[in-house]
């Protein structure tokens, strides 16, 4: 199955919380990979903690496959060759984490050629067939890449595609985020273009809402009644506006609280983080092992 | 000789008929698709040609060019593995220099190296772990044939399992036999044969024979490592194995298409390092696994535990 991660704002913490599925579902015994699309800033490497390719790989990344000149994209097993020790274990049970990182100093694509396509075909192809979970990091925006992306499902009709939009809590990411779904030049226009049937493709987008701040978390512990009863009423608008603009509870798939080790930096919470350094919050975790599992339940998929 | 196979699991939720394993190796118009009913359903595409002029890797690391032609075909067996194979006799050239493309197409499948080189080493450069960038891939000349089948819009794609491709490279030089496999990290495998005479046709079917089992070994003892026997509750681990049982167990028919000439370097690899012995093993376990799981759900205790 492949599964597409896209936003229209930059900074949604698209890359961080679609790398932390993908590590769920491989700890739940998947066999995945995580597919470094956005073109312009590869740095998904960080996010696994493979300082080789933190920037992006010097060896024949995911830009240079499409432009046909490597055969096969430089491809990384996490848990071999992770710098966080945490990680170089991997765990009875546990199946392939697989990353295939971008180009350093990356770069874009001219125009969608029909040559660049089918290598994209190719590629997309080729790890359905190997990995029960293939994540795709799209660029933010009306990007190039979820052009590609479109155009080449389109061709893929008996593989399986998701698409996931991540945005944040508040008024702007919501209006954007279906902005970018169901708006002028989205998804479901651009995929039409492409061939796809806009209300079979609605079906397989789900939204993910990212540091979300709970009403009933930590963080809020010290606020005045006044304060919290304003937040409730605030929180209590968006759930409206979400929902005018279908961004509403039935197309969410889940949400992830704010975790303040995220908002320091961006990698992979292991349960050790949770347990053992107590650094980062339980909630969290449990968050992303929800939206792993969700992510591939076809119950959670079902037509609206 | 060098060649890669390349082997992986047809995307089709259950065996094909040989009638679509023809129609998705017709890949060249006018010539036929082969097909054998026994002892196992194997089809094969007719011979493609690549044209090449590239780098040959060698394990010195001299840069050696080598032009002329890659011959690869398709082949679909038991309806149910892909393979892809492509292989090339390299030989000395005749001139320094590169000559008209009417030379090279009148030898299929022979590369001539242009200027000087040693066949033993192209030979270690060819089965090297990281074979330098821009060098003849053989291996990526295999996987677009494989592309062709599995890309097939009379595929349903639904895989009973996902499993990666094997890589099985091999070089076929004169001498005393003799029979080394190695095992390389990401699917890839090596084989270093040496034979009287490793220019017989039947040396590539070899290859692709042994890469087929080798794909089926591997293959299983993945689908064994993830059902975790012993581990998880015992129904779970036999609904895990099934897919072995319902689609790659019957496939196992070691040198079924192998020359007699050849049938040695099989033998040699049963000896060390068993392929058939470790198989068996592997086929009883998942039997025995699937076997003592239905009694126990027979008998009302699904408990987990072996
Ligand atoms: N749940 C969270 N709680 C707190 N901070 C978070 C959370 N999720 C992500 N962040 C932080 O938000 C920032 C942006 O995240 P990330 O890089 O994943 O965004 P992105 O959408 O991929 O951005 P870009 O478009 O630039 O690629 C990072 O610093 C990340 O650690
Ligand atoms: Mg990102």
């Amino acid at each position: 199955m492949l599964i597409f991660a896209i936003s229209d704002k930059g900074g949604t913490g698209r890359s961080v919380t679609s790398g932390n599925i993908v590590y769920r579902r491989s700890l739940q015994g998947n066999d995945v990979c995580y597919v470094d699309f956005d073109f312009g800033s590869p740095t998904v490497g960080a996010i696994f903690s493979i300082s080789e390719a933190e920037r992006g790989t010097r060896r024949g990344g995911t830009h240079r496959y499409l432009q046909g000149e490597v055969a096969e994209p430089h491809r990384i097993d996490i848990w071999a060759e992770s710098d966080r020790e945490g990680l170089r274990v991997k765990p009875p049970g546990a199946g392939q984490l697989v990353l295939y990182p971008g180009d350093e100093g990356g770069g874009e694509f001219p125009t969608l050629t029909e040559e660049l396509l089918r290598q994209c075909v190719r590629l997309f192809s080729r790890l359905d067939e190997e990995f029960d979970l293939v994540m795709v990091d799209l660029s933010a925006g009306r990007s190039f890449a979820a052009h590609l992306a479109l155009a080449a499902t389109a061709r893929l009709p008996g593989v399986h595609s998701r698409w996931l939009v991540f945005h944040r809590w508040t008024r702007q990411h919501i209006i954007a985020a279906a902005g970018l779904v169901n708006g002028e030049r989205g998804l479901l226009d651009v995929g039409a273009e492409h061939g796809h049937d806009p209300a079979e493709l609605a079906d397989r987008v789900r939204f993910v809402r990212t540091a979300v701040l709970e009403q009933d978390s930590a963080e809020l512990a010290g606020l005045r009644p006044t304060q919290l009863a304003w937040l409730n009423d605030c929180d209590r608008e968006l759930r409206e506006l979400s929902a005018r603009h279908k961004v509403g509870r039935t197309r969410m798939l889940g949400k992830v609280p704010l975790d303040p080790v995220l908002q320091w930096r961006e990698q992979l919470i292991s349960d050790e983080d949770v347990l053992a350094s107590q650094i980062a919050n339980a909630g969290t975790v449990a968050a992303f092992d929800d939206l792993a599992k969700k992510v591939v339940d076809d119950n959670a998929w079902e037509g609206l | 000789m060098v060649g890669e196979v390349q082997t992986g699991l047809l995307q089709n939720s259950g065996e094909i008929p040989d009638s679509l394993s023809t129609e998705l190796l017709a890949l060249v118009r006018g010539e036929r698709v082969r097909v054998f009913r026994r002892p196992i359903a194997y089809a094969v595409s007719p011979d493609r040609l690549t044209g090449v002029d590239c780098h040959l890797a060698s394990a010195s690391g001299a840069r050696v060019r080598g032009v002329g032609t890659v011959l690869s075909r398709a082949s679909v067996t038991g309806g149910r593995l892909v393979q892809g194979s492509s292989q090339v006799r390299v030989t000395r050239g005749t001139s320094n220099r590169r000559l008209a493309w009417s030379h090279y197409m009148a030898r299929p499948g022979v590369v001539e190296v242009v200027g000087k080189a040693r066949a033993a080493d192209l030979a270690g450069g060819f089965t090297l772990d990281a074979p330098p960038a821009e060098s003849l891939d053989l291996g990526a000349v295999s996987a677009r044939f494989v592309d062709v089948v599995q890309s097939s819009a009379r595929l349903d794609r639904r895989a009973p399992f996902r499993m990666a491709r094997t890589r099985f490279r091999w070089t076929a030089e004169p001498g005393e036999p003799d029979v080394r496999l190695q095992l390389r990290g990401d699917n890839v495998r090596t084989l270093r044969l040496t034979l009287p005479d490793p220019f017989a046709p039947g040396v590539a079917e070899l290859c692709e024979d042994l890469a087929l089992h080798d794909w089926l070994l591997t293959a299983l003892i993945e689908i064994v490592r993830r059902a975790r026997p012993g581990s998880v509750a015992r129904p779970e681990a036999a609904a895990r194995l099934a897919p072995a049982i319902d689609h790659i167990l019957h496939l196992w028919m070691p040198a079924a298409r192998v020359q007699d000439s050849l049938l040695h370097v099989w033998e040699s690899l049963e000896h060390r390092p068993g392929f058939t012995r470790q198989w068996q093993s592997l086929v009883n376990r998942v039997r025995d696994h699937v076997t003592v799981a239905l009694l126990t759900v027979a008998g009302g205790d699904g408990r987990s535990g072996d």
